[in-house]
């Protein structure tokens, strides 16, 4: 990729798309001219139809049974309606008989008003006049005449309640009885940034994704459509550079109309053709505008990735706006996360990408900078966006853009070759079933039925399926051959001690991350231990987790990544995420991914399944038993030096485990992923 | 080094310009199952030399020069244009190389001097050279006229000169047109075939595909017959019909079709099936 290849390709895509009379009427002209000849008229029509109401005349009619007390009543809201100075809205009375009549004039509109005073109940406490109001909701003057003589009768009510207290000797306004002054600890300008912060990452996600996709969809969609994708394809740039000026040319599209639709509503708000709150000046510094900048980076790289990809897969601009809602409402729903009261960065929350960014410019807004979150939220953003870049990279390395066949080589294998395009799909799906079944059914059933359900049926049947399906051959898919001695001995020294540093990191991300209350905690130990039989909690617990989760994730799953062709640490990595995953509780993710990533990195090297199954084995029993058997204080902490001695012998495993991996498996640890075609 | 640099102008001392080795492609189709496209393809094609590709529609000869092309990835074999591998070195091959086929459009809101720029800029052309050679192209293929007017705008033999400079824009040392006359009228189709000659005279190896024999005849030097996928016959016109004892390559191209299906008295569809005569 050279910056010259880059640049030309970029100033084509933003030749094409100035020249597109279409976009630039959608992007540019309809905000500048559209939105605000809009709110000029619906601003226009507001102020007339409250000018009428305001001068309007109001026909009402007074009935009931008890119109000679309540009417004194009456007289008097209707004479502090005519003394009211804001309003030239004048009532009128008219004489009617026919109650029946009168309801059908007021649904014809020629009436606005019904003024019913009844006599109290026969079973009523006070002997007073009960007003009843009849109106008709739909009509602006009806319904203006209502809250109007409502309001001025509450008002009424309260001078004559006020005169009956003051008439028996009690104070009558609320301050001789106490006073009550407040004070905000914060500026305006942190209470204007509080407002900002929460609208700021919805208002841009939905900019960037209105302002991105009139690019994006024409970027390689709308090549494909046009024929202009294979004349592109067939020249010397290469796909790194053609998707890096797509993705350039989407983010500053998106970029340039949400800039317009911001200087829109400042000019109009300025003209006063549109109301915005008071006192939005946000006190911010030189390094806290960079900061922003700098959270608003991943957010419009995601967007656009995501968008260009979402123009790659799609056949056509048809398709491509098919797809167009959901993927729009993917990104807006976590972007109206930060809007959520009482969520805070340092939460789960953080590892949710736009959300956590969300929060953390939420949080810098109002000055409360958080840097080591605000740095998680960025990372957890800002990767998936690079992740998506590379997908698309690969996209158009995809035969499917140019020839006609709807399926390409893995297809034509089939089974093994095309297992690895459907693994992440098959997991999500297990992953449903998964929590449908333990959020749906996990009481009825109980810890045994759970672990039967969803380890033997779940995970293993679904397994031996997928296998089935995709004609996968058997031993090499779940690693069922023997490893060398060694290993064993290091799996012996590896579990417990990476079992210890998972306790310490489960408890630091307790004390830092996810402060869990303990009565979930107490709840969660009494699910794991459920007042089963030692030998049942140990097969229930240890055995059978550490067989049918091993087949299905350290089996099935790394096979299915490893064709994807990654490098060996996104294997390792995306395993142990997606085993932490189906562990549901939001605070047992990272220990069972840090778990999961140490059992992928051992059947890498090992080629053998058999010292995950060990190492699984031993981390359950040894999180269970001994505390079971009473061996094990459960208040009392480890000493100061457990994680570190946990360190050095994990270190030291692995070494074991090195020396006893062949070639082949230090060959396949070894592997870099597969770059795109250029 | 620059990609201008990188590419090579000249072919390896006695290397063909093209050479396909061995070259599969399959796919798989939901109604017909496994389709093996292209079945083992061999040939070569030397500067200064028109080889063609004669075969029925569907016989493989586009997905063959999309895979020289390097947008389908061979299944098996390879080929090297240049030297360079299709599957080793893609982006060398396709700076090697000028890619023109019926389904590959222009930009329709560039204008023709934009869009020849364009190309021979994302192609690796100097970038100082640029504007004479697009310059050069604009006189060459008469296009000054209408220079300026967005290809959107243009006709449908004005889009073919811009097309065809396109190809070339960045002075390419081998050349694929696939059924380059599909859709053009005679005057058009005439234009494109002295076009074609011109580039042979300047030494291009230039691959030419198409299922119209009297092109063929009239073009190539060499012929490849190409039928579901396979290279039937390979040769001067002279030389092919020498073997099949026909005199016409209509006649000659039927010989080697019904010959390779092995059923006497078949006439062969224009898919490529063959289609057995009524006895009577």
């Amino acid at each position: 990729m050279t910056a010259s290849t880059l640049g030309t390709l970029f100033r084509n895509e933003i030749r094409m798309l100035v020249r597109d009379t279409r976009t630039i009427l959608i992007a540019v002209i309809a905000p500048i001219v559209i939105f605000p000849v809009l709110a000029f008229v619906m601003t226009t029509v507001e102020s007339r139809e409250e000018a009428r109401l305001d001068t309007a005349t109001f026909e009402y009619v007074v009935s009931g049974d008890a119109v000679a007390s309540g009417l004194p009543i009456l007289e008097r809201a209707l004479e502090r309606v005519a003394g009211d100075s804001t309003t030239r809205a004048r009532f009128e009375r008219v004489e009617a008989d026919d109650p029946d009549r009168v309801r059908a004039r007021i649904a014809d509109g020629s009436l606005a008003l019904l003024v019913e005073i009844r006599s109290p109940a026969d079973d009523a406490e006070v002997d007073v006049p009960s007003f009843v109001l009849t109106y008709r909701g739909p009509s602006d003057l009806s319904r203006r005449a209502e809250s109007t003589l409502r309001t001025a009768l509450d008002d009424v009510r309260e001078e004559l309640r006020d005169s009956a207290f003051s008439g028996a000797g009690f104070p009558v306004h609320r301050d001789r009885v106490a006073r009550v002054e407040r004070e905000s600890v914060a500026s305006d300008a942190r209470v204007a940034g509080a407002f900002l912060g929460l609208a700021l990452t919805p208002f841009l996600v939905l900019l960037m994704l209105s302002g991105g996709s009139i690019v994006a969809a024409d970027a390689i969609s709308g090549e494909k459509e046009r024929g202009t994708l294979e004349t592109l394809l067939t020249s010397a740039a290469d796909r790194r550079s053609i998707v890096r000026a797509k993705l350039l040319a989407v983010v500053a599209v998106g970029f340039t109309v949400a800039s317009i639709n911001v200087a829109n509503l400042v000019v109009y708000a300025g003209l006063g053709v549109l109301d915005l709150p008071t006192r939005l000046a946000v006190d911010l510094s030189p390094a806290g505008t960079v900061l922003l900048a700098l959270l608003i980076l991943p957010i419009t790289l995601l967007v656009a990735s995501a968008l260009l990809l979402l123009s790659g897969f799609a056949k056509s601009y048809r398709e491509y706006q098919t797809w167009f809602f959901p993927v729009f409402l993917c990104f807006l729903l976590p972007a109206l996360l930060p809007v959520m009261p009482g969520l805070e960065l340092r939460s789960a929350a953080v590892i949710l990408p736009i959300s956590g960014v969300g929060l953390a410019i939420r949080d810098l807004l109002v000055g409360e900078t958080d840097p080591l979150f605000a740095g998680l939220a960025f990372l957890t953003t800002a990767l998936p966006a690079l992740g998506l870049t590379r997908v698309v990279e690969r996209a158009l390395s995809n035969e499917r853009l140019i020839s006609n066949a709807e399926l390409d080589e893995a297809d034509l294998v089939g089974g093994p070759a095309l297992f690895p395009r459907h693994a992440l799909a098959w997991f999500l799906g297990f992953w449903v079933v998964f929590f449908v079944n333990v959020l749906w059914f996990g009481e009825q059933l109980g810890i045994r039925g759970q672990v039967i359900v969803n380890l033997v049926v779940i995970f293993f049947g679904g397994s031996m399926f997928v296998v089935r399906r995709y004609r996968l051959p058997v031993r090499e898919t779940f690693g069922l051959r023997a490893p060398s001695p060694l290993a064993w001995i290091a799996t012996l020294i590896a579990a417990p001690s990476a079992l210890l540093l998972g306790i310490g990191l489960s408890e630091w991300m307790i004390r830092w991350l996810f402060p869990v209350p303990e009565g979930m905690m107490e709840a969660m130990a009494e699910a794991m231990t459920a007042d089963l039989p030692l030998w049942q909690l140990v097969v229930f617990v240890a055995v059978m987790p550490a067989i049918f989760e091993e087949l299905a994730f350290r089996g099935l799953l790394v096979r299915g990544l490893r064709g994807m062709k990654l490098p060996t640490w996104a294997v390792i990595v995306a395993g142990g995420a997606i085993f932490g995953v189906f562990h549901v509780s939001l605070f047992r993710i990272f220990p069972t991914a840090w778990l999961g990533m140490n059992l992928v990195a051992v059947v890498l090297l090992t080629r053998s399944i058999w010292p995950a199954v060990l190492w699984h084995f031993l981390n359950n029993a040894l999180a269970i038993v001994p505390t079971e058997l009473g061996w094990v204080d459960t208040t009392g902490a480890f000493p100061a030096w457990t994680p570190w001695v946990s360190l050095v012998a994990l270190v030291g495993a692995w070494g074991l485990f090195w020396r006893s991996a062949d070639d082949e498996g230090r060959a396949a640890f070894s592997r870099r992923g597969s770059r795109p075609r250029g | 080094m620059t990609t201008a640099e990188s590419a090579p102008h000249a072919p390896p001392p006695g290397a063909p310009a093209v050479e396909v080795l061995d070259l599969r492609k399959s796919f798989w189709d939901e109604g017909r199952g496994e389709v093996r496209a292209v079945d083992g393809l061999s040939f070569e094609c030397r500067s200064g030399e028109v080889f063609g590709l004669l075969g029925a529609n569907g016989a493989g000869k586009t997905t063959t020069l999309r895979m020289l092309s390097t947008i389908l990835r061979p299944t098996e074999g390879t080929a090297r244009i240049m030297g360079h591998d299709v599957r080793e070195a893609p982006e060398a091959v396709r700076r090697s190389l000028g890619f023109y086929s019926a389904s590959t459009a222009l930009y329709p809101r560039l204008n023709a001097r934009e869009t020849l720029d364009f190309f021979a800029r994302i192609n690796g052309y100097p970038a100082d050279r640029v504007p004479s050679r697009v310059e050069a192209l604009v006189e060459r293929f008469g296009i000054r006229e209408y220079e300026k007017a967005r290809v959107e705008k243009l006709s449908s033999g004005m889009k073919q000169k811009v097309s065809i400079a396109r190809t070339i824009a960045h002075d390419p040392p081998v050349l694929i047109f696939d059924e380059p006359t599909v859709g053009l009228d005679v005057l058009n189709a005439l234009e494109m075939v002295r076009v074609i000659r011109e580039l042979r005279e300047e030494g291009k190896a230039i691959l030419f595909s198409s299922h119209i024999m009297s092109e063929v005849e009239k073009l190539c030097d060499r012929i490849g017959i190409v039928h579901r996928g396979r290279l039937l016959a390979m040769g001067t016109l002279e030389e092919l019909r020498e073997s099949s004892g026909r005199h016409y390559l209509e006649d000659i191209f039927v010989h080697h079709v019904t010959a390779a299906e092995g059923v006497e008295g078949a006439a062969v569809g224009f898919a490529g099936e063959l289609v057995e005569e009524s006895p009577e």
